[in-house]
């Protein structure tokens, strides 16, 4: 049986562009080791996906958010 | 044909306030702009990783026109620049004919991450 569709959490939140700067944001789409959540857990559409994808990477380049964060440093 | 573009930069956080202001000025006077550049000071903050030995930063924001000849100068300035740990150019992207955000719509955002700070307690 399949489950009903998640709502995007992007679309819901009436983003209207995804800020790389908005790095609390950003962060809800991170895992705790700091990798992208993949959208079939976070339920994110294809589009926004694509443009968290890059915004993550923006702002992992202005250290705003970690490349990496060891499990043990939590 | 002038662009708008959105600048961020990592400042060297033991410079003095009018040491940043001043290299601010010496940099955007190499886009040769009369538009007036908006700047957004975030101040200093925590690194979310170390960029060599430093820990902290200090944020700022420029949005300006500028014509895309003359990026590549203004570029290599910022990289010689000892005083600045990082940067990054780029187009400043919105919504295809979306208008800017209004104030309304801005105060609506913050209101969410007010929200935001009660579901994480």
């Amino acid at each position: 049986m399949r489950r009903s569709r998640k709502v995007c959490p992007v679309t819901e939140a009436g983003i209207r562009f995804i800020d790389y700067k908005d790095e609390r944001f950003l962060s809800r789409f991170i895992t705790d080791t700091g990798k992208i959540l993949p959208s079939r857990l976070s339920g994110v559409d294809a589009r926004h996906q694509r443009q968290l994808a890059k915004a993550i990477k923006k702002a992992r380049y202005l250290a705003l958010l970690p490349y990496t964060r060891s499990q043990s440093a939590q | 044909m002038s662009r708008e573009y959105e600048a961020v930069y990592i400042f060297d956080a033991g410079l003095e306030d009018t040491a940043i202001a001043e290299k601010l000025e010496k940099h955007h006077a190499l886009l040769g702009t009369t538009a007036p550049i908006t700047l957004d000071h975030w101040g200093r903050r925590q690194l979310a990783y170390k960029i060599g030995t430093k820990e902290t930063g200090y944020y700022v924001v420029a949005r300006f026109h500028a014509e895309a000849g003359v990026l590549p100068e203004f570029e290599r300035a910022l990289k010689l620049d000892d005083g600045v740990i990082r940067y990054l150019v780029s187009v400043h992207e919105h919504e295809l004919g979306a208008p800017p955000m209004t104030e309304e719509q801005l105060a609506a955002r913050r209101a969410r991450e007010a929200d935001d700070d009660e579901d994480e307690e």
